[in-house]
């Protein structure tokens, strides 16, 4: 699994993150959720090994992601990036089938059994194999959004990131994309979702990294977690936390502060 | 520009046309010029290289090597426009982005300013384009990759640089063979080239060719968009280089032998994705055969529409290829 550890977080001479440790544990969804521009998206972008951390090390399974080969990390953690190009003239199976990629030998073009299993099964997890030949244009964008997520599965990675998987996206379609993802964890992987919507992160994941003021402010439980003084310290603003009943916290703006 | 979705089977029909039509298109064109010659004259004589016969002779002379060239030309200038188009991501670029046939037209300019025989401009094109693009490659190069809106600046700018040049030599340069030179250069051209331009030319074309082909996963991914691409494993920088490189030593080769043919390199990828898709494995045979008919049917037309005058092939192909395309473009969205 990985394993963010004492990692600082630049863009060329600009540190804006310090400090960031925490380990996913299997069958884990864990929240990343912070202020815009704090370094959700870099530090997601660490996590895949395509940004070198400035200081500090991220770790896969006790390796140095760095150090791994591009398309080996890419068998082992799987990206969904948060808004691509348009993407035209592709079928949804065509797009899905690049997650195999990783696996392909370069002088082997054409997917093999292998690559059309995991494909069929990326494919049914995310309720697209009926889709499965349409062009990706026509989609909608609670469609799309699975079709990226249906990718990410075909890799057959061990960890799942996502970078605001749920923004374009309603209620039932953000609900639906986090439960593929709850799903992912469930077999014994595990994902990391940055979310804007604390409700959303409370609701779906085991624990929260609440990222402001240049550091991780804490990681725990979405109860440890989502605490007034620190989400006033990350964002700036008040934010009311109540507990409900049946023990879930629930955060809302207070217009007030 | 939406590109339709196509099965395999359909693709494999496609190109197994588009290579049917090119055999057909070669046959044809052999045959035209001042001496006519029947399809069945050129494939006899094919069969009988450098026969005895009056026919065999022409053909194998003048003709052959004459529509190889025309076939070479269009298919480097459109695997070099997909290559360019696909890392850019951008329909509009054109393989002279990277500033080969900028470069070339000022080297082979400055070249006939000072008296240097005809058949040295080739090389000197060659030479000139392949340092042209490096020079736009490296002030395009960010860290260990080519930056897309970097390249596009260097690519444009360096172009009116050398296209600035070539003016100024048109406009001081006495009105004699100096500026006739430059501007059949300008306008494209296949005539007094022969086996041994088309033999060096296709070398590095093919060479091209191959790497291009090679880096068809890499431009599928790069669909996806950067980020997404290297996510996936794929080593974008060194993608990047691969696709400027053998974009480079297409257009190089393709220049070297026609001067500058306009229009191919920009418009057939574009039609070759509306035939087969946007996969790259098919697009760029699609896209190689495509471009080799265009030219070889232009070239054909530029020598048979006014004998014994031949018209200029990248004018030409401007003139009809362009009305065309727009009407088909235009057309479509309407409907």
């Amino acid at each position: 699994m990985i394993e963010v550890r004492n990692a600082a977080l630049a863009y060329g001479a600009c540190v804006f993150l310090r400090g960031v440790s925490f380990a996913l544990a299997p069958g884990e969804v864990l929240a990343l959720v912070g202020p815009n521009g704090v370094g959700k998206t870099t530090l997601l972008r660490a996590m895949a090994g395509l940004h070198a951390p400035a200081e500090g090390e991220v770790v896969l399974d006790g390796r140095a992601l760095q150090a791994i080969a591009p398309r080996a990390r890419a068998r082992e953690v799987a990206l969904v990036s948060a808004d691509g190009p348009a993407v035209e003239g592709v079928t949804v199976r065509e797009l899905v089938s690049a997650g195999r990629l990783p696996y392909r030998p370069w002088w082997r073009w054409s997917p093999d059994p292998e690559d059309a299993g995991a494909v069929d099964e990326a494919l049914s997890r995310t309720e697209l194999s009926h889709h499965a030949e349409r062009p990706f244009h026509a989609l909608s964008s609670g469609e799309r959004q699975r079709v990226w997520i249906a990718l990410a599965l075909a890799q057959r990675a061990r960890t799942l990131l996502l970078d605001e998987p749920t923004s374009h996206l309603d209620m039932r379609h953000a609900f639906e994309a986090l439960r593929l993802v709850r799903a992912f964890a469930a077999q014994g992987h595990a994902a990391v979702v940055v979310l804007h919507d604390l409700n959303l992160a409370a609701a779906f994941a085991d624990r929260i990294a609440l990222l402001g003021a240049g550091r991780l402010l804490r990681c725990g439980t979405p109860e440890e977690a989502l605490d007034e003084v620190l989400l006033r310290t990350a964002y700036g603003v008040r934010i009311d936390v109540q507990r409900r009943p049946d023990g879930r916290v629930v955060a809302f703006a207070n217009p007030d502060g | 520009m939406v590109s339709a979705i196509h099965s395999s089977s359909r693709r494999a029909a496609t190109l197994c046309a588009l290579a049917l039509f090119f055999v057909i298109a070669l046959a044809v064109a052999a045959g035209v010029g001042a001496v006519r010659y029947p399809p069945a004259a050129v494939a006899r004589a094919a069969l009988h290289p450098f026969g005895a016969s009056g026919a065999d002779q022409v053909l194998w002379m003048l003709r052959f090597p004459r529509v190889l060239m025309a076939a070479l030309v269009g298919a480097a200038l459109s695997l070099a426009g997909a290559l360019l188009q696909g890392m850019l991501r951008n329909p509009l670029v054109d393989p002279y982005l990277t500033g080969a046939s900028a470069g070339a037209a000022c080297a082979v300019a400055v070249a006939l300013v000072f008296g240097l025989a005809l058949p040295a401009l080739p090389l000197v094109a060659f030479v000139a384009a392949l340092a042209t693009a490096a020079l736009v490659a490296a002030l395009a190069r960010t860290g260990s990759g080519i930056s897309a809106e970097r390249l596009i600046l260097a690519g444009v700018s360096l172009s009116a640089l050398f296209a600035g040049v070539v003016t100024l030599v048109l406009v001081m340069a006495p009105p004699t063979g100096t500026s006739l030179g430059i501007l059949a250069w300008l306008g494209g051209s296949l005539s007094g080239r022969s086996w041994p331009e088309l033999s060096w030319a296709a070398l590095y074309a093919l060479a091209g060719a191959a790497a291009a082909l090679a880096l068809a996963p890499a431009l599928n991914a790069l669909r996806l968009g950067e980020e997404r691409a290297r996510a996936l494993g794929v080593n974008v920088d060194r993608a990047h280089w691969g696709i400027v490189g053998s974009a480079a030593l297409l257009t190089a080769a393709a220049v070297s032998i026609s001067g500058m043919v306009g229009f191919v390199g920009l418009i057939v990828p574009h039609v070759a994705r509306r035939m087969v898709g946007s996969d790259a494995r098919w697009m760029l045979p699609a896209c190689a055969l495509a471009g080799a008919i265009l030219v070889v049917a232009a070239d054909a037309l530029s020598r048979a529409l006014v004998p014994p005058i031949e018209l200029p092939l990248g004018v030409l192909l401007s003139l009809l290829g362009v009305p065309a395309f727009l009407y088909l473009a235009f057309h479509r969205r309407a409907a």
